[in-house]
């Protein structure tokens, strides 16, 4: 079969690279960064982490939907939940972040058995207008970003947060006590309400204290989860 | 294995006797595996008299087996409440992914595969990629949209780096930014990027800036002379690609002689466009215009089965200069495109011919407005460049005088800036012909 032999092909080159490069903005200032396989099979096997405590019941497994919207240039961030979900069996499909596309997250969520929304923003949000109300009440779970959070309160939703923090992402556990930072691999420091980023972990993007241009608040200690890592609150808007 | 110059030699270069024996043994495969779990196959078979116990060879299957049609699948959708449109042989719970097309002609059809590690869908796309000259370890712009799932699994799968920044609309004045970083040597590009380039060109050295490129693919729509000139003239070798009936990719090699369908992935059929059963259809000659006919060999989950994909085209059997031995088929249009306005004809692209050569409107951003095939007025929503405009009035006349020179009828224009019908885009997409 043609997926066999080409990936039967695939498998005897190198991969001298990182898995990829990724980028975001600080301040109107472009950083880039470097995400190496190592890197990225660490932050699947988070996201695998953090995804199983979402979801209705158990949280999300085999033949959970899942819609994950974000975009193509954002997959540093995403790709490791996308890789989670097909390790966990759930099946998943990909609303986009654009205000055009916004239609596909509301056909997902309307024709599929769908349980979770992860990472819908005000962009789609608002771009889903007078469906946003009908897919809030179709679909159990919603993990948004900041920006898109009063809306979705006002549309009917308690979403949890998701939010791009400089390279890292921070996801809400069902405690709902800040987002989670995967606390092996980053640690973020708040000074006057910003927030600067450290690296923990062996990663190929190393920093210290950098200023990610974010506003934002810390908890640390445990949470009801079980995690004891910092969770992070970002104001919605950002 | 590869080689200097095929992802997979023996595939790539196999004799069209091995095509097909290696076709019907998926066809024989695929054929009771269909009726006995997709139901709008069944439904469409037993409305035809057609058992699997008829279909024993290639031959039999394209001369027995009916078509199915976008309106079909939107049909069974619609009545019998199943989001998949009958196309699904496996429950959703057992699918990894649930993607779907970009739904510029109508609602998005879904499609779902089962995987593990790289996407099917753009599996045979590694040897499109090997063909442009991308090899391990070498940067590539990760650019384009998911809808259709993740297409740097191609670059990953030939070792490529993908550079993952934003180039959609608005993106690409910092998409500029990354390749002066990194040196990519491909890029993804679409007709609404081309718009964007065109206009950061007057203040940046497009040749220097695409000097480290081996090619770039374009994708989505027709690519039009004057876009293709003006990327040749920074240099950079386009690859045209397109969808074989949304069963996987079919991209120009460096011969740039029609796009190759991988044969081992998806049958491709050319017939009759007005043929409705496969009795009174025949396929048309090699190089004669039909419409693309596509069956799924490499996807058990939701594969189309003889699916009608509208889409027109020539397509030949004949070996490629490069080697290939895959069918190659050149997109001509969509079926139905062809409108009737005051008795003449014309198609689109007569449109976007006669934008190009006005300076303002030259990325020929355009949406034929269109309620029916045939009209009494010639309705053109008409893109410009708000930055080089200076009158829009005298660009009206200008408009209209070209594309009554084209057409032969006098349009009625709305203009707006670029960026406003930019927005109506839809997956990287601009439709061209709308009903308002």
């Amino acid at each position: 079969m043609t997926a066999a032999s080409t990936a039967a092909a695939a498998a005897t080159l190198p991969r001298p690279g990182p898995w990829g490069i990724g980028r975001y903005e600080v301040a109107g200032q472009l950083v880039y960064f470097e995400v190496s396989w190592g890197d990225w099979q660490r932050d699947v096997a988070w996201a695998r982490a953090m995804l199983a405590d979402h979801g209705v019941g158990p949280g999300v497994g085999p033949g959970s939907g899942l819609v994950i919207v974000s975009g193509m240039p954002e997959s540093p961030w995403f790709d490791p939940f996308e890789t989670a979900a097909r390790e966990l069996g759930a099946p998943y499909s990909i609303g986009e972040i654009y205000a055009f596309e916004a239609f596909r997250t509301g056909m997902y969520a309307r024709r599929l058995p769908i349980t979770l929304i992860f990472g819908i923003d005000r962009t789609v949000a608002e771009g889903l207008g007078d469906e946003l109300a009908a897919v809030v009440a179709r679909v159990p779970t919603i993990v948004a970003r900041p920006d898109a959070a009063g809306l979705l309160a006002a549309a009917g939703a308690r979403p949890f947060i998701v939010a791009r923090v400089g390279p890292a992402l921070a996801v809400e556990c069902p405690h709902r006590s800040g987002a989670h930072l995967n606390d092996a691999e980053w640690t973020l420091a708040e000074r006057g309400g910003e927030l600067f980023l450290s690296t923990a972990g062996p990663r190929a993007h190393q920093v210290r204290e950098a200023p990610l241009g974010l506003r934002g608040t810390l908890t640390e200690g445990p949470c009801g989860c079980g995690r004891s890592g910092q969770r992070v609150t970002i104001p919605e808007g950002k | 294995m590869p080689d200097e110059r095929f992802f997979e030699p023996e595939i790539e270069t196999m004799p069209r006797a091995g095509i097909a024996a290696l076709q019907e043994e998926r066809i024989l495969e695929l054929v009771p595996h269909v009726y006995e779990r997709s139901a709008l196959v069944r439904k469409k078979w037993e409305e035809a008299r057609v058992k699997p116990s008829d279909v024993n060879s290639l031959a039999d299957f394209t001369e027995r087996v009916p078509f199915i049609t976008k309106d079909d699948i939107r049909q069974f959708r619609d009545r019998a409440q199943d989001p998949f449109g009958g196309l699904l042989c496996t429950d959703y719970a057992d699918t990894t992914t649930v993607f779907s097309t970009s739904g510029t002609t109508g609602d998005a059809t879904l499609y779902a595969h089962a995987w593990n590690r790289w996407h099917p869908f753009w599996a045979a796309t590694a040897r499109d990629l090997w063909e442009i000259g991308v090899r391990p370890g070498d940067y590539v712009l990760g650019s384009g949209f998911k809808m259709r799932g993740p297409l740097y699994h191609a670059d990953h799968m030939v070792g490529a780096i993908p550079v993952l920044v934003n180039t959609g609309i608005g993106g690409w004045a910092t998409a500029l930014d990354a390749i002066r970083r990194y040196r990519p040597v491909y890029a993804q590009l679409t007709g609404l990027a081309l718009a964007e380039l065109d206009r950061l060109s007057r203040t940046t050295d497009m040749r220097e800036l695409f000097s480290s490129f081996k090619g770039a693919a374009f994708a989505g729509e027709p690519l039009g002379a004057r876009a293709r000139e003006q990327l040749e003239s920074w240099g950079v070798e386009v690859y045209l690609w397109t969808s074989t009936g949304d069963v996987t990719g079919a991209w120009e090699c460096g011969q740039h002689d029609g796009c190759h369908a991988w044969e081992d992935c998806v049958l491709l059929e050319s017939v009759d466009p007005a043929a409705t059963t496969p009795a009174t259809s025949a396929a048309v000659a090699d190089g004669e215009l039909g419409e693309l006919v596509a069956t799924s060999l490499d996807n058990p989950v939701t594969p189309m089965v003889r699916f009608r994909s509208d889409d027109i085209i020539r397509m030949t059997k004949q070996p490629c200069a490069c080697g290939r031995t895959h069918a190659r088929f050149w997109p001509v249009g969509r079926k139905g495109d062809e409108t009737i306005v005051a008795g003449r004809s014309f198609v689109p692209m007569d449109i976007w011919r006669a934008l190009e050569g006005v300076p303002e409107t030259s990325t020929a951003l355009f949406q034929l407005v269109r309620p029916a095939r045939e009209i009494d007025e010639l309705r053109v929503r008409v893109g410009y460049d708000p930055d080089t405009t200076t009158s829009v009035p005298d660009l009206r006349d200008r408009v209209s005088e070209a594309i009554t020179a084209a057409v032969g009828v006098p349009p009625v224009l709305e203009l707006l800036p670029e960026p406003e019908l930019l927005a109506r885009g839809r997956g990287g997409k601009l439709p061209r012909v709308v009903k308002a």
